[in-house]
């Protein structure tokens, strides 16, 4: 099934900014990251449509997974 | 700092201290042994507890000090070990009561170390000196040495000015120095502390950090003292095996990763944080109401990398390379002169959040600000404000009538509020507002304007004891990890959030990145100051300096359900534009309030002295 990925900050320096994915069903968002070549530890927030979700959660067709960098500072 | 072993024994622990009274020019100096824990990390831990001693009903009073202090890191070689910090009743922070709150600021630079390279681990200066002085602080044969000189060639210079003509006379020394916003003391209470970097010296640019929250420059202003110079030899401690150790663990941590230069594969320092936030359309916008649409990603590095050549630098030995200092491009393509250093809090309230978006612009306006001395976070977002109220008022406008994008007219605001002619905007966003009456949207809590952060996305403003985000570590939470249910707010603000100000002790620098209870934390006490506190020591040390501090609002006069809240446009008029989950009401807030203050005020009992004693 496919989904859309977009990436943001310095992850999208990295790759790209927005791109469908090939994902197997019941892949885990951890496993996408894994796929897309992405260190976990650079990826601080991920959104599914938007709202948040945790690396263990599964996707569904068309759904869009947005990847943030690790924020902080001031 | 004596270097010896501590457990239960905070006392063995000496620190050297010198109190100046700036009325007669003498000078004490003392060998202080530590009452406890908080004492001996230092920093705003124990300049906290000298000024919970005094009772000082206004900030310009010869009774309020201002102390000069370092963290028990200060000047060694731990990375981003260089902090120093300025303490005292602030002149902007200040209760329904009319009476100030306490407050730290604090900077890098090479500064500090200098500083603690002389000998000293804090000044007091007591009272106020009739003509413009400034203190040198020496290493001597026998000693550290303080002296007050003659200041009148620097009254009027900007902060950097003042700076390079110091270094003009001591070029082995590093320096602390208000700019006119300090200077003009009476009616500008933002005025920043400007502090010396070696790019700066070495450069002649003005690439000067700033202690810049809660007006310490302008307490130094009041006092007369324009300057401080710290002048010693280089005293670098040798980088054992454990100390590159733990430096590269700091680099190599998740935590300082975000902050490193996005050529190496870093986040780019703070900047890249607008760009995080956009996607859910909260980068503060036209006086933090972002509007739903795309006007701040012309301020996103790709945008301004086509107009500016961006140089990653350092502070003092830093490896983590945070600053993003931006040059003019010359016809020829090589780099010119300084625009300005682009970080988040400057670039946003500078920028998209008066309705400018044009680099060249914003950083005109961010190096105005530097130049005059003052904090970039209080004044923009007072500058927010009347632009905010203009608006809405067009028959009956405030100052020059400037309004949102107004480059021109918002220069000169800036102009005249640094050169003290503009007291209005230069006494907070809290007095304007309350002389307008128009509170709701006038954002500040406590007094201390707001960084660059919505309120809508953050509760845990009202429990910061020294500025929302550098004294209470929620203000990414929401848009991190979504959370936004009052457990989850109560946990954070009770636990790790509060735990943010451990770095304004121990003298790192916030953007190490690790919780202050971390492991390498731990080892760099050992390694570098010789010292084996437990993790749970450090916590808990710093818990209670926290709370002393909160404690210490109390007893200024802030009224716990009153002022510890958020500008009410936040519950009463959300913004249906940002995308992040929308739970902050008052009933929220009330419960939130109560939940917190159940923890936190039986922990608070005895933390103070009790007056008169």
């Amino acid at each position: 099934m496919q989904i859309k990925v977009k990436l943001y900050a310095s992850l999208r320096r990295q790759k790209f900014d927005e791109a469908d994915w090939e994902i197997t069903p019941d892949q885990k968002i951890a496993s996408i990251v894994e796929q897309l070549g992405l260190a976990r530890q650079d990826v601080g927030t991920v959104l599914v449509n938007g709202l948040h979700a945790g690396w263990d959660e599964t996707v569904a067709d068309g759904d869009v997974v947005s990847l943030l960098p690790r924020m902080g500072g001031g | 700092m004596s270097e010896k072993t501590i457990s239960n024994n905070p006392a063995s622990v000496i620190y050297q201290r010198c109190t100046v009274d700036l009325a007669t020019g003498t000078t004490t100096f003392a060998q202080v042994p530590c009452k406890n824990l908080e004492d001996v990390l230092g920093g705003f831990g124990r300049s906290f507890q000298i000024l919970a001693e005094r009772d000082i009903a206004e900030a310009y009073c010869p009774e309020n000090p201002v102390i000069l202090n370092t963290g028990l890191l200060t000047g060694t070689s731990i990375m981003t070990g260089m902090r120093s910090y300025f303490s005292g009743y602030s002149p902007l922070k200040q209760s329904g009561t009319g009476r100030p709150g306490a407050m730290w600021s604090t900077g890098s630079g090479n500064f500090g170390n200098k500083f603690k390279w002389t000998g000293l681990d804090e000044v007091i200066f007591e009272n106020r000196s009739e003509r413009p002085v400034y203190a040198l602080l020496k290493e001597g044969a026998n000693g550290p040495e303080v002296e007050l000189k003659p200041a009148d060639h620097l009254v009027g210079l900007t902060g950097h000015a003042k700076i390079m003509a110091l270094y003009q006379e001591y070029p082995e020394a590093h320096f602390a120095a208000i700019g006119p916003a300090g200077e003009n003391w009476q009616n500008n209470y933002m005025g920043a502390v400007v502090m010396s970097t070696d790019n700066e010296l070495k450069s002649g640019e003005p690439k000067s950090r700033f202690a810049g929250r809660g007006g310490m420059g302008s307490l130094m202003g009041y006092k007369n003292l324009l300057a401080v110079v710290a002048l010693s030899s280089d005293k670098l401690q040798k980088i054992t095996p454990e100390i590159r150790d733990v430096n590269r663990d700091i680099l190599k941590s998740g935590g300082s990763a975000r902050f490193q230069p996005a050529s190496q594969g870093g986040g780019g320092g703070t900047w890249a944080n607008i760009e995080v936030l956009q996607v859910f359309h909260a980068v503060p916008l036209n006086n933090f109401r972002p509007k739903g649409n795309d006007d701040v990603e012309r301020l996103f590095r790709d945008e301004v990398e086509k107009e500016f050549d961006i140089a990653t630098e350092a502070c003092h030995r830093c490896g983590i390379r945070c600053h993003n200092n931006l040059f003019y491009k010359n016809e020829d393509g090589s780099r010119g002169k300084l625009a300005a250093k682009f970080d988040f809090e400057p670039l946003i309230l500078f920028g998209s959040n008066l309705g400018v978006h044009e680099p060249a612009k914003v950083c005109d306006l961010i190096h105005r600000c530097d130049l005059l001395g003052m904090d970039a976070i209080s004044l923009g977002t007072t500058i927010s404000y009347v632009l905010d109220y203009n608006e809405r008022h067009p028959d009956k406008p405030l100052f020059n009538g400037a309004t949102f994008g107004d480059y021109d007219k918002i220069a000169e605001l800036i102009e005249g509020a640094g050169r003290g002619t503009l007291p209005g905007i230069a006494r907070g966003v809290k007095r304007l507002s309350e002389e307008t009456g128009e509170t709701a949207y006038a954002m500040h809590v406590k007094g201390l304007e707001l960084p660059a952060y919505l309120p809508d996305t953050n509760p845990g403003y009202m429990f910061a004891i020294a500025g929302g985000h550098m004294s209470m570590g929620t203000h990414m939470m929401l848009a991190k990890e979504g959370k936004h249910s009052l457990e989850e707010w109560t946990q954070a603000i009770t636990t790790g959030g509060l735990l943010q100000v451990g770095y304004d002790m121990i003298g790192l620098c916030k953007f190490v990145g690790v919780g202050i209870g971390h492991d390498i934390i731990v080892r760099a006490l050992k390694e570098a100051a010789g010292l084996e506190i437990a993790s749970e020591d450090i916590v808990a040390a710093v818990r209670r300096a926290y709370l002393r501090g909160l404690a210490l609002e109390l007893r200024q006069g802030f009224h716990e359900e009153k002022e510890y809240t958020l500008p009410s446009q936040v519950m009463n008029d959300p913004n249906p534009k940002v995308t992040l989950p929308k739970f902050i009401t008052n009933e929220f807030l009330g419960e939130l309030r109560q939940r917190v203050w159940g923890i936190f005020k039986p922990e608070m009992k005895g933390l103070l002295p009790v007056q008169g004693e």
